[in-house]
């Protein structure tokens, strides 16, 4: 029995403004005008995925509300699109491929395939049934998700969408993530993909060599040839061969995304008040990374048009959407896991930044030369996945920028390498910066996380 | 009765702290090492004395570590991180140099920590997870070569080529006297226990390899006289339980003893403080690199990951292994967050059920409080496996 919903609704009062702004330009050369995308979120969204509109205090991704900020529709647009899109893909013979490891997507996309992280493979999962509401879609989740705990280990900090391949819900046509440090059970989910259901999706792993990897030569030739191997392994499933002048042109769209990703950031970040509330500067930012849509064209359309937008935002001095007074400054550091940000906005404080994934979106690539070696010298210096000092040092620079007041070091339970040195990066942290830290174990969105986050808000303030 | 010779390797070993304290106060580099692919005989050949780190089965070590890394990481780290901060045991507060190896990430994240709050001087060896791959062998061996430089560098040794030669030839002796030994362990006789054997092959993470060489020969030649060759048959009456699994280092009785204690008898294992690390070890040239190459081709560890289950080789040598020692079930022993072990659980028993043979999981800590469950269902397996002889 389902209960009653409290939904979401786009104003009528902001289709006027809205309808005016940019189309969405996608890979494969269509496009999605302001119209078409408004007329979906306000007719056909509701209906298809009730659970994407529910308003519910508590629910974490409940849709921001900030409707004067053209981004935050369109993102959501591509979010609730997300299985058409895909679909619509497959048919057209785009091999999709499931990938893991905080890494940048550009090989895959060289090699005509489209990447897919497990937040991704998440969103496309839920939209494959329509018609939920929150708690029919989150009970569906949790079921299926059991269904993977059990093939892998109930230990594992997540199963990274073993489920949705393995029970077929998705047409994944290949498992290549990067093994690396942010991560353990990233090569033991892919080999436990060995003996699921489906033998027919291949498997591949982008093997990321340890320590003081970006100083060695053998280490770095060692992982071109693993970014080699990736593109040829795609390039048959496509047919099509993949040249280096393929890699070099789209590692220059996804550098122009991690730029512009980075030039947000340092707008939104020289804001006296935050510009847009956390949940939409999460999305922001991360969009840098080019792959959460699926569609890094569509990816570059947001991110263009929203760098104005924060421009004219920062120099007006417009709060975003229900940011009142000076909130307290967090950043977040540890494994790929958030608190709920409307939630501890609530509470007097807002997340500005974080670590996981922006140590990739930060890192541009050299254009000049072999793009296989400088795609790989370019991941494998990753701050990320740097040794404890560099890691902080870079993490340093980037509470800095973001003038945080307060530094959170959150890690998934069961994650076994960011948890093993939450404590000394925070004590190296707080030794360089004198701000105040907390080290939290996430349990999948629980009250005593939130509650302790919202603590470490009223002590900050 | 225990061998005369397996005493004599108890009271050296009791004698063998002090050895290290006197041979570092005459000049001697003591290098503790931790991990699976880390090739020992360079150390030696280099004139350093290595010594293979890390113990188990001491929580109050374990909380100590707990300081420092999380709680989420497996209680063999976490006791390591403790060992350091205590700084008390003989071998580690003697350790000049760490080699560490990245086979298992957890236990490059201690290495990171040993640096970082204990200051240690620790050179980390890459291990490449497409081992199986020429451009990856390639990879591991150039890393071998980067400790060979790095060891030189610290201990101020260049690495002699004829040293190394012989140094081979040493541990490919102890390599095959051990594994002529184990052989006896699952024999009907019984001379010498598999218990005995294990404790036999961490005597030599500590002891001085040349002698170590010579104690191992006397065992032999003790079994060889009283027993002639070993034949591995299997007994009426017995559960024979071949040991798999996440790492059990000396020290960790817990679930040793709950198997003898219920009747059951292990006669063989395939973990990476036993027997297998010793397996399969051919060295074609005598280089670092040709080590390097050798070690890579050994069974891999469970760490390693490989994406073909029917090609496997830590799969086949599981099944033969089970076959040679004649073992009747597997108890398959998974610390708690030892994920390289832990993921593959499932997917072990199914294989081996394929095969006829029983498996058991135990997923444990090192603190007592399971101890009653562990007993519970390690007896009613052992029961199990002789009732299904019974009515065979």
């Amino acid at each position: 029995m389902s209960v009653a919903q409290k939904l979401f609704q786009y104003p009528e009062t902001a289709r006027e403004a809205f309808i005016k702004t940019e189309d969405i330009i996608f890979r494969d050369g269509s496009r999605a005008t302001a119209e078409e995308v408004w007329k979906y979120l306000t007719e056909v969204g509701p209906v298809k995925y009730p659970n994407a509109y529910d308003d519910t205090e508590y629910h974490g991704r409940r849709i921001s509300g900030d409707v004067t900020l053209p981004f935050s529709l369109k993102h959501n647009y591509l979010l609730l699109t997300m299985d058409d899109r895909m679909t619509k893909a497959k048919e057209n013979g785009v091999p999709v491929i499931f990938v893991q490891g905080g890494q940048s997507v550009d090989p895959y996309y060289a090699a005509g395939g489209i990447a897919l992280r497990p937040a991704s493979t998440g969103i496309w999962a839920r939209r494959k049934i329509q018609g939920l509401d929150l708690y029919q879609e989150q009970v569906s989740s949790s079921d299926v998700k059991e269904k993977a705990r059990r093939a892998l280990s109930f230990e594992a900090c997540n199963t990274a969408g073993y489920e949705h391949i393995q029970e077929g819900t998705l047409p994944v046509d290949m498992v290549a993530p990067f093994s690396c440090l942010r991560c353990s059970d990233v090569s033991y989910g892919l080999e436990a993909h060995r003996h699921g259901e489906r033998r027919d999706v291949k498997l591949f792993l982008a093997d990321y060599p340890m320590d003081g990897q970006k100083d060695k030569e053998w280490a770095i030739e060692y992982f071109a040839e693993n970014m080699r191997r990736l593109i040829e392994e795609i390039s048959g499933l496509t047919g099509r061969e993949t040249t280096a002048e393929d890699l070099r042109n789209e590692i220059k769209v996804h550098n122009e995304g991690r730029r512009l990703a980075v030039e947000i950031a340092d707008l939104w970040w020289s804001a006296e008040v935050p510009p847009t509330n956390g949940k939409d500067r999460r999305d922001l930012f991360q969009l840098g990374g080019m792959e959460v849509h699926g569609d890094p064209q569509a990816s570059l359309s947001l991110l263009r048009e929203a760098k104005g937008y924060i421009a004219e935002r920062v120099r007006k001095g417009i709060p975003g959407y229900k940011i009142q007074g000076n909130p307290a400054r967090i950043f977040v550091c540890g494994s790929c896991v958030f608190p709920n940000e409307y939630r501890t906005e609530e509470a007097g404080g807002i997340i500005v930044g974080n670590d996981n994934h922006w140590s990739d979106i930060a890192t541009i690539v050299e254009e000049e030369g072999d793009p296989y070696y400088n795609l790989s010298r370019a991941i494998l210096s990753y701050p990320y996945e740097q040794s404890i000092k560099e890691r902080a040092q870079w993490t340093v620079e980037q509470i800095k920028r973001s003038r945080a007041d307060g530094v959170l070091f959150l890690y998934n339970w069961g994650c076994n390498t960011q948890s093993a040195i939450a404590r000394a990066l925070v004590d190296e942290i707080k030794k360089e910066t004198g701000l105040p830290t907390l080290i939290i174990e996430h349990d999948r969105g629980s009250e005593q996380l939130q509650n302790r986050v919202n603590a470490f808000v009223e002590m900050l303030k | 009765m225990a061998l005369n010779s397996i005493e004599r390797i108890k009271k050296r070993l009791e004698e063998r702290p002090k050895e290290i304290e006197d041979a570092r106060r005459e000049g001697r580099k003591v290098v503790g090492w931790q991990g699976y692919n880390v090739p020992e005989e360079i150390i030696y050949a280099l004139g350093l004395i290595p010594v293979r780190i890390g113990i188990g089965g001491d929580d109050r070590l374990v909380e100590v570590g707990a300081r420092y890394i999380s709680t989420k990481n497996c209680v063999f780290c976490r006791e390591t991180v403790g060992l350091f901060a205590e700084n008390t045991d003989p071998y580690v507060k003697n350790t000049d140099f760490l080699v560490f190896d990245a086979t298992c990430l957890q236990t490059f994240r201690t290495a990171e920590l040993l640096q970082y709050y204990f200051g240690k001087e620790v050179i980390v060896l890459g291990v490449p997870r497409n081992f199986y791959w020429d451009a990856a062998k390639t990879y591991f061996q150039k890393e071998v070569e980067h400790v060979v430089r790095r060891l030189e560098e610290l201990s101020g040794v260049k690495l002699d080529y004829t040293k190394l030669k012989e140094t081979v030839e040493l541990y490919n002796k102890i390599r095959s006297t051990l594994i002529k030994i184990y052989d006896f362990q699952a024999t009907r006789e019984n001379y010498i226990s598999w218990d005995e054997a294990y404790d036999i092959i961490q005597a030599g993470y500590f002891l001085d390899r040349k002698e170590y060489l010579e104690l191992l020969e006397n065992v032999l030649e003790e079994l060889e006289e009283k027993q002639g060759r070993p034949v591995i048959e299997a007994v009426e009456d017995e559960a024979r339980i071949f040991i798999s699994g996440s790492v059990i280092p000396p020290k960790d009785r817990k679930l040793l003893d709950i198997i003898e204690q219920v009747g059951g008898r292990i006669v063989g294992d395939d973990l990476w403080s036993g027997i297998i690390p010793y397996l399969d070890v051919n060295i074609d040239e005598i280089t670092p690199a040709g080590i390097a190459l050798a070690y890579l081709n050994r069974t891999p560890h469970g760490a390693l990951p490989y994406l073909e289950l029917e090609s496997d080789r830590r799969v086949k040598k599981l099944k033969e292994l089970i076959k040679t020692y004649k073992a009747e079930g597997v108890i398959y022993h998974t610390l708690r967050y030892c994920d390289p072990y832990t993921f593959k659980a499932k997917e072990t028993k199914d294989i081996l059920q394929g095969e006829g043979i029983p498996l058991l999981e135990i997923h444990t800590e090192y603190a007592g409080s399971d101890f009653e469950a562990v007993r519970t269902r390690v007896e009613a397996f052992v029961e199990m496996i002789k009732a299904k002889e019974a009515i065979a």
